[in-house]
C-alpha cells in the first residue's frame, strides 16, 4: 500500500453516524443445537456462554470525515461496522445512520456466477439499496474502472478472483453513497488497482463523503483516516488523531506475541524464560551469543516417557530451529512433579529480527500434547553485520583477479 | 409493521431483480431452456395418467377429459409445492448475503415466489392453449385465473414467510416441509375426484378433508380450467363458504407470516 497525503478538509459537526452504548453478544454454542429433537433434548441446559463482541461502545462518525476502525482480531470491528449496515442489530444502545450507506464487506456479495458482469452489476447494485435510474449515469464509469473491457459481457463464473474482486469494488465505489463502510477489502487486486482504488478513496474524501474503514493493518488507516478508533475486547482503547493512535497500536502490537496454548495439561509448563549466556532473563540477543530456554513443568501424576522440546519460529511463522529430548537421545523414563529443564545453545546463528518460542511437552510419539506453549514468548536478535537473510554463517570470501 | 412495509416498498426494484435472475438462471444452462419449465408437468401428467387414467381405471368415473382434469390440479400444486420448498430454505441458502449485505430479508421468499409464478403463468397458458385446441368445454370462470393465482400467491407467501424464517432456527423445518409436502399431496384433490372422498369417507371425515385449505385452491383451479359442468358430475364442489374461507385463512396467513418474519428477521445475520 502507498501512503498518500491527504490534503486538510473541513469536517462538519453534524454527525453521518451515531453510535451511543452499544453493546452486542453472541451466543457462542459449544454445539449448535440445529434441529429440534437437540433443542428439546438440551432444553434445560443452557447450551452456550456469552460473549461480548462490543460492550458500551460510543462513536460518532462526522459527516465528509475518514474514520479508521482498528484492533486485533476478535476485538469487535466488524461486528461495529456490521451493525451500521443495520445486518445486525445491538442488544443495547442505538445506532442513527444519516444517509445513503454502501457496505463493502465482501466484494461481489451476490454476484450469480451464471449472469454476466453487466447482468450482476445491476443485480448488485439493487442488493445494495440502489435503483435502476440512479445506475444509468454510472454503469460506464463502474465498467471503466474495473477495466473489465469486452469481459463484462460474459459470464461471471469465466472471470479470475481478480477480476471479480475489481467488479465488485468498482460498483461499491461508484454508486456514490453517502457513507461508504469498507472493511478489510483494501488489499485486493494488483498494485496499480489497489492506488486506484485509493485515489478514488481519496477523491470521495475530497467530495466530502463519510467513509469507515475497518482494517487490521495500522498502516493502511494511518495513511488514509482523519480519525482512528482503536478497539480492544470489544471496548474503545483510544480514538483520536490517526497517527497518534496508530503509532500507540503498532507499539502495543509489538509488545504483544501472538501466541496460544493447548494441551491436556496431565504435565504443565508453569514457565518459560529465555536466558543469556549470564543467566539473566532477556528478550535482546547478538549474533553469536549462547541463549537459554528454560521451562519449569509441573506433573501432577506420574508420567512415562514424555519428551520435552522447543522451537524458534521467525515473524512469517515458520519454524528457524526446533528440537527435543527425544531427538537429542535423551530418554526421560517418568517426571512426577515439579523440576526444569535448560536447553541450551552456545552460539545463536541467526540474524535481525524478532523471533517467537514454543515449548511443548508431548508423549513418545506426538501423538498427545500434554502442554504446549505456542509462540508466548519471543526474543528479539540483532547482528553486528548488515547480513541478510535468517541465518548467520561463516563465509570466507577469496578473490582471483586473472 | 407500516415501516417494513415501506422498506420493502423501497426495495421493490431488488425483488424485481432477484426474481428476473431466478427465472433467467434457472435454466441458464440447459440446453431445452424454457421448455423445461413445460416438459416437467407434462411429464407427471403422463405418469399419473397412465397409472390412475389406464390403470386404476378412475377414467371410469364418468371423468371426462381425465388428462386435462390432471392438468388443472397439478400445475397449481407443483406451484404451490416447489415455490415452499424453494422458499423454505431461501434465508438459509442466501446465507452469505445474509450476513453480508443489509437488504429486507423477505425479497428472498418472495423472490422464489416470484419465479416461479412466472414459470406457473406460462403453463397455465400452455394449458388453455391446449383447452381450445382439443376443444374441451370452457366457462367464462376461466377470466378468474387472475384472482386465483393471487389467491394462491397470498397463500404460498404467507406459508413460506413463516416457514423460511422459522428454518433459520430449525433446520428441521426444511426436512419437515418436504415430508409434509408428499403426504399433503395425497390429500389434496389433485389426482382423484373430490367426489370420492365425499362418497367414500364418512361426513366427519370429509369435514375434517376440507379443512385444508389447499383442497379448496385445487378445486378452485379444476373449477376454472376444467371442470365446465358437462365434463360430468365427479367434481364440481367449490362451496361459496369454502372459498370465502380460503380468501380468508390465506390473509391471515399472510400477515402472520409477514409479522413473524419481520419479528426474527434481526438475528438471521447471527444464527445463519
Amino acid at each position: 500500500m502507498t501512503v498518500r497525503e491527504i490534503g486538510i478538509r473541513q469536517v462538519s459537526q453534524a454527525p453521518a453516524i451515531e453510535v451511543e452504548g452499544v453493546s452486542k453478544s453472541f451466543r457462542l454454542y459449544k454445539d449448535v443445537n440445529y434441529t429440534l429433537k437437540e433443542r428439546i433434548i438440551n432444553f434445560r441446559k443452557r447450551g452456550y456462554d456469552l460473549f461480548w463482541a462490543l460492550k458500551g461502545v460510543d462513536l460518532t462518525v462526522y459527516q465528509g470525515e475518514t474514520l479508521g476502525i482498528i484492533g486485533p482480531n476478535g476485538s469487535g470491528k466488524s461486528t461495529l461496522l456490521r451493525m451500521m449496515t443495520r445486518i445486525m442489530s445491538p442488544n443495547e444502545g442505538k445506532i442513527h445512520a444519516h444517509g445513503t450507506i454502501a457496505a463493502l464487506l465482501e466484494l461481489g456479495a451476490g454476484f450469480h456466477p451464471d449472469l454476466t458482469g453487466r447482468e450482476n452489476i445491476y443485480l448488485n447494485a439493487s442488493i445494495l439499496g440502489f435503483k435502476r435510474r440512479e445506475l444509468e449515469g454510472i454503469i460506464d464509469s463502474i465498467i471503466d474502472f474495473s477495466e473489465l473491457g469486452p469481459f463484462i459481457d460474459n459470464q461471471v463464473k469465466n472471470y479470475s478472483s481478480g477480476m471479480y474482486v475489481r467488479l465488485g469494488f468498482s460498483i461499491a465505489i461508484n454508486l456514490n453513497p453517502d457513507i461508504l463502510l469498507i472493511d478489510e477489502v483494501l488489499a485486493v487486486g494488483d498494485e496499480s488497482f489497489q492506488t486506484k482504488c485509493l485515489n478514488r478513496i481519496a477523491r470521495m474524501q475530497q467530495e466530502g463523503k463519510t467513509i469507515v474503514l475497518v482494517t487490521h493493518e495500522a498502516n493502511i488507516a494511518a495513511s488514509i483516516c482523519d480519525r482512528v478508533l482503536w478497539l480492544e475486547k470489544g471496548k474503545e482503547k483510544m480514538l483520536g488523531d490517526s497517527f497518534e493512535v496508530t503509532e500507540h497500536y503498532h507499539e502495543a502490537m509489538r509488545m504483544r506475541p501472538e501466541g496460544s496454548e493447548f494441551g491436556t495439561r496431565e504435565i504443565v509448563i508453569d514457565k518459560v524464560e529465555v536466558l543469556n549466556g549470564a543467566g539473566e532473563e532477556t528478550t535482546e540477543f547478538e549474533t553469536g551469543e549462547s541463549i537459554v530456554v528454560r521451562l519449569h513443568y509441573t506433573a501432577r501424576k506420574p508420567i512415562e516417557d514424555p519428551v520435552f522440546g522447543f522451537g524458534f519460529y521467525n515473524q512469517m511463522g515458520f519454524m528457524v530451529y526446533g528440537t527435543n529430548t527425544r531427538l537429542r537421545g535423551m530418554d526421560i523414563e517418568r517426571v512426577e512433579g515439579s523440576g526444569k529443564m535448560d536447553f541450551c545453545i552456545s552460539s545463536l546463528p541467526i540474524l535481525d529480527g524478532r523471533y517467537y518460542v514454543s515449548v511443548a511437552a508431548h508423549t513418545r510419539d506426538g501423538m498427545i500434547n500434554y502442554h504446549w506453549l505456542d509462540k508466548l514468548s519471543y526474543f528479539d536478535m540483532h547482528s553486528p553485520g548488515k547480513e541478510e537473510g535468517y541465518l548467520a554463517m561463516e563465509c570466507d570470501i577469496t578473490m582471483t583477479p586473472e | 409493521m407500516k415501516e417494513n412495509l415501506r422498506r420493502l416498498f423501497d426495495y421493490r426494484e431488488l425483488l424485481f431483480n432477484l426474481t428476473r435472475k431466478e427465472v433467467k438462471v434457472k435454466y441458464k444452462n440447459s440446453f431445452l431452456g424454457f421448455v423445461w419449465s413445460l416438459v416437467t408437468p407434462l411429464m407427471m401428467l403422463v405418469v399419473f395418467y397412465v397409472a390412475f387414467g389406464i390403470i386404476f381405471k378412475l377414467r371410469a368415473m364418468d371423468m371426462r377429459y381425465y388428462a386435462f382434469y390432471l392438468m388443472a390440479g397439478i400445475l397449481p400444486w407443483n406451484f404451490m409445492a416447489q415455490t415452499l420448498t424453494q422458499g423454505v430454505a431461501s434465508v438459509v441458502t442466501n446465507g452469505d448475503l445474509v450476513k453480508k449485505v443489509y437488504f429486507p430479508r423477505e425479497v428472498l421468499p418472495l423472490s422464489y415466489l416470484g419465479s416461479s409464478s412466472f414459470h406457473f403463468l406460462l403453463q397455465e397458458t400452455m394449458l388453455i392453449l391446449f383447452l381450445l385446441v382439443f376443444r374441451v368445454p370452457m366457462t367464462p370462470w376461466i377470466f378468474a385465473l387472475p384472482l386465483l393465482v393471487l389467491l394462491e400467491a397470498t397463500f404460498i407467501a404467507g406459508l413460506s414467510l413463516l416457514l423460511s424464517s422459522l428454518n433459520v432456527f430449525f433446520r428441521d423445518v426444511q426436512h419437515f416441509t418436504e415430508i409434509l409436502l408428499m403426504a399433503w399431496f395425497w390429500m389434496t384433490p389433485v389426482i382423484y375426484p373430490i367426489s370420492l372422498i365425499r362418497d367414500n369417507l364418512p361426513a366427519w371425515a370429509a369435514k375434517l378433508y376440507m379443512l385444508n385449505p389447499m383442497a379448496h385452491i385445487i378445486l378452485m383451479w379444476q373449477r376454472i380450467t376444467y371442470n365446465s359442468p358437462v365434463n360430468g358430475p365427479a367434481a364440481y364442489s367449490m362451496s361459496p363458504e369454502g372459498v370465502l374461507g380460503t380468501v380468508i385463512f390465506s390473509l391471515v396467513l399472510l400477515v402472520l407470516g409477514y409479522v413473524t418474519f419481520c419479528r426474527l428477521e434481526g438475528k438471521f445475520a447471527e444464527f445463519i
